[in-house]
């Protein structure tokens, strides 16, 4: 295992020593004192397993393809972002704009996220535990975001292919969303996906948010939809 | 950019190390904001009393300012303490009269004399330059209290002196202060309508607005928190705000959460700040800290 600790070493040396650690094949990397400083471990393209003892600045994990992150306490704005595959993990809360525009893989928040979770989702999987703020989901692509607890305004706002599940109180959908009733497979979707990454969370019932299609194509006549949503 | 931070103690300790907390959060923020820092602290006093401090006038007038200013300000009230450090007078007297009324005797001393901050528990210290330079000048390390906030700026607008640096006092309402990180997109039409009422602005910098509109409000009937939640709707552009006076500390964020702002309570404090590094400095033990959300105001009192 390699170990790194963060005291009295700037940004570009931890991230550096990451990389060199990656390179010489350590599948297991822990760094500590991790005092919630900014873009650490991004761009790591391995399968390796990286472990954060602490909280996390913002950008932590960004632009990742294949790597298991874990941060023990919460990260700031813009986790995971752009990421491409792997999976990353928070035990806290994180910052705006968590898992935006991320392509692929799986982003776990099991407090909160704040505002802006996952816009403009390409592909993926994000999974809230707790809460989160407004325009979740805006103008997501591809992928699916669950939160288990409340979401704020604006939610699932101008989306295209995204599916979200809510499963408490939603604060108002975003243009263009519409609820529906999820599938028996989404279902077992959702029991199993709870089950492999947050065994101990229990929702009975989660919510379908899916975009209605209306803003996909401009027609002359819906021109009252598209004032509302521009 | 700009580093805001702040410490309140909920155990009920009026001599708490706020100047100490505070200090070690702006430092880890000072990357945020180099040009100027500042602190508001909040403090016990003697009953009666109302502390002033007071920024001077430039270079060569401070020692002649200073002699005037103590000898007008005891022609209002009682004068216990009187000292000058850098451009600073600070002073405590025993006033019970009109704030405003203290105001416009002592700033009528002489020109550039301006009471940054004024009253029954509040002290701003405030210059250009890093927190660790304002504590090596005015040694706020040591100053203790109930809660405070301080400031890190980076200057985008306005000039870079101590006038414009933060926190702000809000002038003529004692201990109502202000640090703020954003841009407040309709501080003309709001200095212009403050303007026409005879308020008095000392600065072109957007973030003096929001102490006068709250100390507005509050002249109007709302309490604390109503002026906070009420600043959601009347104050546009991008803000994350925290404002204390004697009893009351709190934040509020704009409504698209443009600006970061995190906080932290367990028993025994609150703790807030633009960035978590800040409260890593600042504080020990076991912490749960949350992102606040889109128009959150929160609100603890004393």
């Amino acid at each position: 295992m390699g170990a790194i600790n963060c005291d009295g070493r700037t940004i570009r040396e931890i991230n550096s020593e990451i990389k060199r650690l990656v390179a010489d094949g350590e599948k297991n990397i822990v760094v500590k004192n991790t005092a919630a400083r900014h873009n650490l471990g991004v761009a790591i393209v391995k399968p390796v397993k990286l472990r954060f003892e602490g909280s996390v600045g913002y950008y932590c994990a960004g632009m990742i393809d294949g790597p298991t992150v874990e941060v023990t306490g919460s990260a700031g704005w813009g986790l995971a972002e752009s990421m491409l595959n792997g999976t990353v993990i928070v035990r806290g809360s994180a910052g705006n704009a968590a898992a935006a525009t991320i392509r692929g893989g799986t982003v776990v928040i099991h407090g909160d996220a704040a505002a802006r979770l996952a816009v403009a989702l390409k592909g993926g999987l994000v999974l809230v535990g707790g809460n989160c703020g407004y325009m979740a989901g805006f103008m997501a692509q591809k992928g699916t975001l669950i939160v288990c607890g409340d979401v704020g305004a604006a939610f699932g706002d101008s989306m295209y292919e995204a599916v979200c599940f809510v499963g408490g109180k939603i604060g108002e959908l975003g243009n263009d969303a519409v609820i529906e009733k999820p599938t028996e497979q989404e279902e077992a979707f959702l029991r199993d996906t709870l089950k492999s990454h947050m065994p101990k969370k229990t929702v009975l019932k989660f919510k379908k948010v899916v975009a209605g299609r209306k803003l996909w194509n401009f027609s002359k006549q819906e021109r009252a939809v598209w004032k509302e949503a521009l | 950019m700009c580093g805001i931070a702040g410490y309140f103690d909920k155990t009920g300790n009026d001599s708490a190390a706020i100047g100490a907390v505070v200090l070690k959060m702006l430092e880890a923020l000072g990357a945020r904001g180099p040009d100027s820092a500042g602190v508001a602290l909040y403090g016990g006093r003697a009953k009666g009393e109302m502390v002033l401090r007071i920024k001077v006038g430039e270079n060569g007038s401070v020692a002649k300012n200073a002699t005037r200013l103590v000898a007008e300000a005891r022609k209002l009230g009682k004068v216990s303490k009187s000292a000058t450090t850098a451009e600073y007078l600070r002073l405590a007297l025993k006033y019970q009269g009109d704030p405003k009324e203290l105001e416009r005797r002592l700033e009528s001393v002489a020109a550039g004399v301006e009471i940054v901050s004024m009253g029954r528990r509040l002290e701003i210290v405030k210059q250009v330059g890093s927190p660790q330079n304002l504590d090596a000048t005015y040694g706020i390390a040591k100053l203790t209290g109930t809660h405070g906030i301080g400031h890190t700026r980076l200057c985008t607008e306005s000039k870079v002196d101590l006038s414009h640096s933060q926190p702000f006092w809000a002038h003529g309402c004692p201990d109502l202060a202000v640090v703020h990180n954003g841009h407040i997109t309709n501080y003309h039409k709001l200095r212009r309508l403050y303007e026409q009422r005879g308020h008095k602005f000392y600065t072109e910098n957007d973030s003096e607005v929001i102490g006068m509109y709250l100390a507005d409000q509050m002249a109007r009937g709302l309490n604390f928190r109503q002026a906070l939640e009420a600043s959601l709707k009347d104050l546009d552009g991008s803000f994350s705000y925290l404002a204390a006076d004697g009893e009351h500390f709190g934040f509020a964020k704009d409504v698209f959460a443009f600006k970061p702002l995190l906080f932290t309570e367990t028993d025994k404090f609150v703790a807030v700040a633009t960035e978590e590094v800040a409260l890593h400095a600042g504080l020990t033990g076991d912490y749960h800290v949350r992102e606040a959300q889109a128009g959150e105001v929160r609100v603890w009192e004393r």
